[in-house]
Order: structure tokens, then C-alpha cells, then sequence
């Protein structure tokens, strides 16, 4: 059998809710069956379902039980992908390799989470999620509660080590926000100043909450296959991919933002034939201003003490030098994990973008961290 | 600040739901020595470098296994938040508390908060001591201002 090329031709989203409402399962089976609209496609066509869920231990996270859930049969490949936030990535990547070796023909990947509940918000489901053993389990008898404390940690060193300023996570926050105000899915468009960024209640220094990502209850999934509907939508190709695990230790006298993923930016780059200075648009994994900051440098697009000078010069903004999370990343648009920086690059990359378009897009970088900036995974799309 | 119900001295900051598990922990001889007033961390048995506190094979030499023994309970803030999000039913404290990335002496990182409530958090390495906590029946170990015995800071 000759290698098979595919193409991303089917997204679909729910609608992003910040209110309680819809299992995890409900939500990746409406997803997955406007991927399947969008695509044009029957469910009996798919024949390969890939299945990521949120790493937090909740009752209902999804997994292949989704097959049934959702009315599949018949499948030729089913997983459940796990690499903590870098797994969209991850599961894209697998599907385009299962479909080049004939393993499957259509295949779907959908995440779904539900972290909002009834009994409380999601700052509250992550406060309570963790367990107590081992070193989650002395983390939260110390008061590490969620996962803001860490990125706090993270964020205060790295402001002490470079001289930067609490504004330039500022920056990062607002240029997400002006992306967000062109994107309908995003929960968070209302336009924000500096001011109202730095009035912002304080979550853990210096991290306010216009420096976190907005959980949403939501699902996205895509479909790829090699029979590219008659004119649809722009198929969306995956010409690049590289991984990074660097699996640090953290020790006495290390930095706490661990290097070891431009490897995965790289290799991408590589695969793809191109350079950064080719790509239109870039998807990062925003959870927190940071973590934008942190992955600039780490991935090569500044210099070393650079990102928050870059962030305060407007480049990541609309109209900036070097688009940057056009749809408003997770800290404006949605957290919807790896989803989020994949779902923006197919919108940009099929002209989909409305009034955040940005003009001309034809390659992208999506990149996807897991854990504590551990696991690193990057695609470069291109519209075919 | 501390409280008593009973003759049980409660903590500072945490209710004891949050109290780390104990028996069958991977954690059991670090709680097992706090429970002594000792900080008992983990090292390669063969070339004695720092390991992390869940790992269990040495990635310099790749020996297997752990030696936990009581360290220099000295080290130094790499990093430090204080929180304010004090989340009901798990958080006791009303104000915002310290959380700091403490170096130790001997090579370990541990994530942990104060020994008592300290409206001012300690700066980027500065000296600390380990003390502990207890939450719960468990032992934790918190940092402490490591002071001279003249009041003073002590230099890193």
C-alpha cells in the first residue's frame, strides 16, 4: 500500500460554556459529530477514533468508552492518548501516521472536558483535584491548591532573573484580549487596558486572573483523512511535527523554566522545510501569560531576556510583527488545552478568521506543553 | 496563631482533609522522619546525588533505589508566591500565604509553605531552616527565616 497523504478536512467545536452544563462525554460526541458535519462525512465512514481528556482525576473524563458513547463501530483504531497537555498534538500527529500506513482511513480527534460543576467553579474542581500522595500529596498539605501556585513560582523567578516587570505578563494578557475580540467562540472578548489588567484580583503572585486561562465546559475534535471534500473548506495539512521530553529534575541551582523543547520546534521546522521566519501564525499553549513568555525563548523566536520586551512591543498583538495566539490563546479565547492553539490554526489557515483573520495565513505553528512545561509537542500546518 | 480544639493543635492554614497520606506513601520516610523533628530525603544509594522525591533510579548512574537520610535542614528561596486565592473548605487562613521553591543545601528542591502565618514573604535567596508543620497526625515540613543568634538574617 503506497503512503497515504491526509489532511485535516473536519472541525468542530461546541459552544464554550463558563457555566456548569454537559458531560465531558456529551460534549466530545456533539464535537465530534460537527467534525463529521463539517467534513461532510457519515459517522459509519470514520473508521479511527483518538480520545484526549483532561489529566485532572474526574469521574467522568473520557475515554474509548467514547466509541460506544458517541454511536461508533466498527473502528479499525481506537486510543486513548495521554501525554498530559501535549496530547492533541500528539493524537494528530498519530492519526496522520496511522492513515500514511493504511491503519485507518478517517480518523477523528476529539477532547472534551467539564471541569465546571455545579458545586462550584473550576478554580474550585482544581483545588480539589490532586489527591494526597507523593509529591502532589506534601504540594497541597503546602498549599499548592490548582495549578496557579506553580506557574506563581515560576513566574516570580522568572520576572526576578530577567528584570522584568509584572507588565510584561500584562502584555501577553492584553494582546490575547485584542485577539479575543475578533473570535465568537472566545469567553472572554470585552476589551481590556493596562489598568484594568493591573486591578485584576490578585490569584498568587504575581499571577492576577487576567493572568489564567478561562476553563470552559466544552469540546473540539478534527477530522483527517486522505479524500478531501470538493471545495468545503481549505484542507489543512500537517507538514511538520517534532516531540520533546526532556523529563528535568528539578534540583538545587537549576532554572525553574527547564529548556529542552526547542528540540520539538526544530524538528517540525525541519520536516516541514521551512524556517521561522515562514510561519504566519503562531499557536502556543497560553494557561498562563508565563507560559507565552517562557515559549517564546524556549522555542527560538527571542533571544534570551527578550519575550517580555517582544510582548510589550505589540508584535504578538493584531497588526504585530509575530501574530501570536489569534484567536485569544487560552487566557481570552477558551482553555480548551492542546484544542485551543490546534482549532485557531485550522480557522486561520482555512481564511475562516472573520474579523481576526490574519491576511494571507498559509503556515502555522502549533505547539502543545504537558505537565510542567516537561512534555513538549509541535505540528507545522499548512493550507494545502 | 495556632489554635486548639481539644488537645489537638490544629494548622495554621490548612484544614487536616488535607493531611498527605502516610502508610504505603512514596512519601512514608520523609513523614516517618518529620514525625522525629528530622528532614529525611532521598539519594542515590551507589553515587549519592539529590533525587527527586518519587524517583527511584538515578539518573547519573542508574542505580536503583533510594537512601532517604536527614539532611542539613538549611537552604535558600529559589522562587516564592504568596497566595491569595484562599479556597473555602480546604484553606483556614484569611490573609494570603507563602508558598517558596526552597534550595537545600544538600541538593533538594521542596516545595512548601510557612511555619506560621507571615504576612511577609521571604525574598529570592534568602536563607531558610526547615521546621514542621503538623496537619492532621502528619508531620510536614514548612520553611522558616533562618535568623542569627542575634536576631539577624542569616546570609545564604
Amino acid at each position: 500500500m503506497s503512503a497515504r497523504q491526509s489532511a485535516i478536512i473536519g472541525l468542530g467545536l461546541t459552544p464554550m460554556s463558563t457555566k456548569p452544563g454537559g458531560s465531558a462525554a456529551e460534549l466530545a460526541a456533539r464535537a465530534l459529530r460537527a467534525a463529521l458535519d463539517d467534513a461532510g462525512l457519515a459517522h459509519t465512514e470514520l473508521d479511527g477514533l483518538l480520545v484526549g481528556s483532561s489529566q485532572g482525576v474526574r469521574p467522568d473524563r473520557v475515554g474509548v468508552t467514547l466509541a460506544a458513547q458517541a454511536g461508533l463501530g466498527d473502528l479499525r483504531l481506537l486510543e486513548h492518548v495521554e501525554i498530559k497537555g501535549a496530547t492533541t498534538v500528539a493524537m494528530v500527529r498519530r492519526a496522520q501516521l496511522a492513515i500514511r500506513t493504511g491503519e485507518a482511513r478517517t480518523v477523528a480527534c476529539v477532547f472534551a472536558d467539564a471541569p465546571l460543576r455545579a458545586a462550584g467553579g473550576a478554580g474550585s474542581t482544581y483545588a480539589r483535584s490532586g489527591g494526597n500522595s507523593g509529591v502532589r500529596g506534601l504540594e497541597r498539605a503546602s498549599g499548592v491548591l490548582g495549578s496557579v501556585p506553580t506557574y506563581a513560582l515560576l513566574a516570580a523567578r522568572w520576572l526576578a532573573v530577567t528584570g522584568g516587570s509584572p507588565d510584561d505578563l500584562g502584555s501577553v494578557a492584553l494582546a490575547a484580549r485584542a485577539w479575543a475580540q475578533g473570535n465568537p467562540d472566545a469567553v472572554q472578548r470585552t476589551p481590556l487596558d493596562a489598568d484594568t489588567y493591573r486591578a485584576s484580583p490578585m490569584v498568587s503572585t504575581p499571577l492576577r486572573r487576567l493572568d489564567c486561562a478561562r476553563p470552559v465546559n466544552g469540546a473540539a475534535a478534527v477530522v483527517l483523512s486522505p479524500d478531501l471534500p470538493a471545495a468545503r473548506h481549505t484542507p489543512v495539512r500537517v507538514i511538520g511535527s517534532g516531540r520533546a521530553h526532556p523529563v528535568r529534575r528539578r534540583r538545587a541551582g537549576d532554572e525553574s523554566w527547564f529548556g529542552g523543547g526547542r528540540a520539538a520546534v526544530e524538528d517540525a521546522l525541519a520536516e516541514a522545510g521551512l524556517s521561522r521566519g515562514d510561519l504566519d501564525v503562531l499557536e502556543l499553549y497560553d494557561p498562563f501569560t508565563i507560559v507565552t513568555l517562557c515559549l517564546l525563548e524556549e522555542y527560538g523566536f527571542c533571544g534570551p531576556g527578550q519575550a517580555g520586551p517582544l510582548a510589550r512591543s505589540g508584535a504578538l498583538a493584531p497588526g504585530g510583527a509575530l501574530p501570536t495566539n489569534t484567536g485569544g490563546g487560552q487566557l481570552s479565547g477558551f482553555y480548551l488545552q492542546g484544542m485551543t492553539p490546534l482549532v485557531e490554526a485550522i480557522v486561520q489557515l482555512r481564511g475562516d478568521g472573520g474579523d481576526r483573520q490574519v491576511t494571507g495565513a498559509r503556515t502555522a505553528l502549533v505547539g502543545g506543553i504537558g505537565g510542567r512545561i516537561d512534555h513538549h509537542a509541535c505540528l507545522v500546518l499548512e493550507a494545502a | 496563631m495556632t489554635e486548639t480544639v481539644g488537645v489537638v493543635a490544629e494548622d495554621w492554614l490548612l484544614g487536616a482533609e488535607l493531611a498527605p497520606a502516610v502508610d504505603g506513601d512514596p512519601l512514608a520516610p520523609l513523614y516517618s522522619g518529620a514525625a522525629d523533628g528530622l528532614l529525611v530525603l532521598p539519594f542515590c544509594p551507589a553515587c549519592g546525588l539529590a533525587l527527586e522525591l518519587e524517583q527511584r533510579v538515578c539518573d547519573g548512574c542508574a542505580t536503583t533505589g533510594a537512601d532517604w537520610r536527614p539532611v542539613d535542614p538549611r537552604g535558600t528561596v529559589h522562587s516564592v508566591t504568596m497566595v491569595h486565592r484562599l479556597e473555602r473548605g480546604l484553606v483556614r487562613a484569611r490573609a494570603p500565604y507563602p508558598v517558596a521553591d526552597v534550595e537545600m543545601a544538600g541538593g533538594h528542591r521542596l516545595v512548601l509553605t510557612s511555619l506560621e502565618p507571615l504576612p511577609h514573604p521571604p525574598a529570592i535567596g534568602d536563607a531558610v531552616s526547615i521546621g514542621f508543620r503538623r496537619l492532621g497526625d502528619v508531620a510536614v515540613p514548612a520553611f522558616t527565616a533562618r535568623t542569627t543568634p542575634h536576631g539577624e538574617r542569616e546570609d545564604p
